[in-house]
């Protein structure tokens, strides 16, 4: 070996370093996967058919995606608690659409601009009104709730166009949640890490003040973010209200909390300024892979919640650990 | 990252070594159960003593013309709209009774109350009710007593000293020896299935697990029970369990028993999807509208519940009644109508009959 091949290898190493400091959650949660993968398919083969790996994958790519937005929400220092009741509305919107005689694709799109819409609300009364997000969600919250039972009654949407049934249909034998996930999943992470918006976010939640002096519109961009979290929370509707024949006027019960979750164990910080979206979704699909796991090796579901539990203590555990190290650099 | 990685490891190997063996049903309490005989004899009532409430100073109302007003959780749903059919084809068939039907618009206990209040003020021969709260409501329904009006239950019970009879729409071995007799009759003596359910610690749906796994040990032994998965009542779950059953034991697996009406039809979705229709039957509890698309494309053939118009029908006979003297503290059969004798269980309620099983034939005609 030569003095001239030296640096490059250097530079190698300090490229795959790099990597692992700004993925590193998401290796840890890809390895975990492949891990679950190997020991659960190696008690039971099945585990790795064709048919498994696909329920597995598209089983949870509608929390997948509304985490993204949920990521973006909380990476900006925020939160939301509301997301699971807006699904349910949006379905109920989306699904009446459909029956009423309106054309497919604007059942379809309808969610997204409602969702913009009542996000909107949301952001203002955030960025502008002062009031914390915790707060104005939890309130959204039980309005909407209060609201999807007082308008339907509780009554079922059950003679849905075949047509409408988007998250049914497959390419190449994948089925269409999971394509939308991975397209959804990847455009969000390029737009997070390239455009000026997505790195203003991630300014305005590790500093906020610092942000400000930086000349970034913190409140134009709260308003923003909740928006397009809104629209994305639209999106996962789409493929949470047409997965089944019949939509159910509730949603799932706590469906926000897995979807703050995945963000959590994603990588993305509770208390802002870091995370990716690719976490949040290699996150979705480790949850549903555990699920299935546990259903093949016959383990109790009462482990599926506590293995949940301790992932979000370890991961937030970690979080601080790291902020506290880079702290103490700092401070050097 | 490297403890989180070693955590994560930990915690992984630990879950994976805790296969389990079971031996009973998962999902069922540890209560005593009950199971039916096989071919569907009655059970003998528990002697029991009649624990209703009496009507103070009742005039005589035997064979005179009354007027009852049904009260039901809320208006303006299938069920209740169902309910209350049936207690206006009753009357109609008894010419002696006329029937209203008003209730809260929200299934608002509140509500309820002041609607009963204004009727016993207004003055009416009989209340016919299903509670929003069964202790909220009970001090209203005694005043009704006290005023000596007639009142009974049905579909959602008060404290039993509030009213005098309560028409229980199903017990938990009726529902149980249901649905492994559909089970049973869909996929074969020896066949093996599982079951989607809420949690392990609902306690309705615990009460019939445990109640199902009695009846099918004593009448269909040779049915196989692989295990059971819980769903919460989150449809997209139910689905994805329903997949991984479907996954996990191929071929081996020929029935599915949904326990809630979440989770009975995203399983006919998942046995749909995997184009096993035909192959996996899928029988459960679920109200008729959640399960009619999965009915009519031929995929599901048996829906258990209750008839809710045979429900209403029954209330409306047992307060006919209860006014005549007919039916008395004591008895153990009422008669009503087209149903024929129906018995009476626990002290002071009668049981509407087997369950009711919706079909291509018959779902259509219901809307709730």
């Amino acid at each position: 070996m030569t003095a001239e091949d030296a640096p490059p290898f250097r530079a190698r190493r300090s490229g795959l370093a790099r990597l692992f400091s700004a993925y590193g959650q998401e290796i840890v949660i890809a390895c975990a996967i492949l891990v679950l993968f190997a020991v659960v398919s190696t008690i039971n083969p099945r585990f790795l058919g064709a048919n498994n790996l696909n329920t597995i994958v598209s089983g949870n790519a509608y929390i997948a995606v509304a985490a993204i937005g949920m990521s973006m929400i909380i990476i900006t220092g925020h939160i939301d608690v509301s997301v699971g009741a807006l699904i349910g509305v949006l379905a109920t919107i989306s699904g009446t659409l459909a029956v009423s005689g309106y054309p497919i694709w604007f059942a379809w799109i309808a969610p997204v601009f409602v969702g913009m819409a009542v996000n909107a609300v949301v952001g203002v009364l955030v960025a502008y009104g002062r009031i914390p997000s915790i707060v104005v969600t939890l309130g959204m919250l039980s309005i909407l709730r209060g609201g999807l039972v007082s308008v339907t009654g509780g009554a079922w949407i059950n003679n849905l166009p075949p047509e409408y049934q988007l998250a049914q249909q497959r390419l190449f034998d994948i089925p269409a949640p999971v394509w939308f996930m991975i397209l959804f999943t990847v455009l969000a992470a390029l737009w997070m890490r390239h455009s000026a918006f997505g790195r203003s976010l991630y300014a305005i939640g590790g500093n906020a003040e610092a942000a400000r002096a930086a000349g970034i519109p913190i409140e134009r961009r709260t308003v923003q973010v909740f928006m397009i979290h809104g629209a994305i929370a639209g999106l996962a509707t789409v493929l949470f209200a047409t997965q089944l024949k019949i939509i159910q006027s509730t949603v799932p019960p706590n469906l926000e909390l897995t979807i703050i979750t995945a963000s959590v164990i994603g990588g993305v910080s509770i208390l802002g300024g870091t995370g990716t979206v690719i976490g949040s979704t290699l996150a979705a699909i480790l949850f549903s892979t555990i699920g299935a796991a546990m259903i093949f090796i016959n383990v109790s579901p009462y482990w599926l919640r506590a293995v949940i539990g301790l992932l979000i203590l370890i991961t937030v555990l970690v979080d601080m650990a790291r902020r506290n190290r880079e702290m103490r650099m700092a401070r050097r | 990252m490297l403890r989180t990685s070693l955590a994560v490891l930990a915690v992984l190997s630990l879950s994976t070594s805790l296969v389990q063996a079971q031996s009973a049903w998962t999902g069922g309490d540890d209560l005593p159960t009950s199971p039916l005989a096989c071919d569907g004899t009655p059970a003998t009532p528990v002697a029991k003593p009649y624990d209703g409430g009496v009507p103070t100073n009742a005039p005589d109302r035997n064979g005179k013309q009354i007027t009852a007003v049904d009260v039901p959780k809320l208006i303006g749903i299938g069920y209740f709209d169902a309910t209350s059919k049936g207690i206006a084809e009753a009357a109609a068939e008894l010419g002696n009774m006329t029937a209203t039907t008003d209730g809260p618009t929200e299934a608002n206990i509140d509500d309820q109350i002041t609607l009963i209040d204004n009727y016993v003020t207004k003055g009416v021969d009989g209340i016919l009710f299903a509670a929003n709260d069964p202790v909220a409501i009970a001090p209203v329904l005694k005043k009704a007593l006290a005023a000596g009006i007639n009142v009974v239950g049905y579909d959602a019970n008060s404290e039993p000293d509030a009213r005098q009879w309560f028409v229980n729409q199903a017990e938990f071995n009726g529902i149980a020896k249901t649905m492994i007799d559909s089970l049973a009759a869909e996929v074969g003596e020896d066949a093996s299935f599982a079951i989607v359910t809420s949690t392990f610690t609902t306690p309705n749906q615990a009460r019939w697990i445990a109640e199902m796994a009695a009846y099918a040990a004593a009448c269909h032994p040779n049915l196989k029970w692989l295990e059971t998965v819980e769903a919460q009542e989150d449809n997209i779950l139910s689905f994805n369990q329903a997949n991984t059953l479907i996954n996990k034991h191929g071929d081996d697996l020929k029935g599915i028993l949904g326990m809630t009406s979440v989770a009975t039809p995203a399983a006919a979705d998942a046995v749909t999807q995997a184009g096993k229709c035909g192959s996996i039957a899928v029988v459960g509890l679920a109200t008729p509208n959640a399960m009619k698309p999965y009915v009519e494309s031929d995929c599901v053939k048996s829906v258990v519940l209750w008839n809710p118009v045979d429900l209403g029908y029954a209330a409306a006979y047992v307060l006919r009644a209860t006014a005549d003297g007919t039916l008395k503290p004591g008895d153990t059969t009422v008669k009503a109508g087209k149903l024929g004798d129906l018995s009476v269980i626990n002290g002071s309620e009668i049981l509407l009959g087997a369950p009711f099983v919706f079909t291509k034939d018959n779902i259509g005609g219901f809307n709730f």
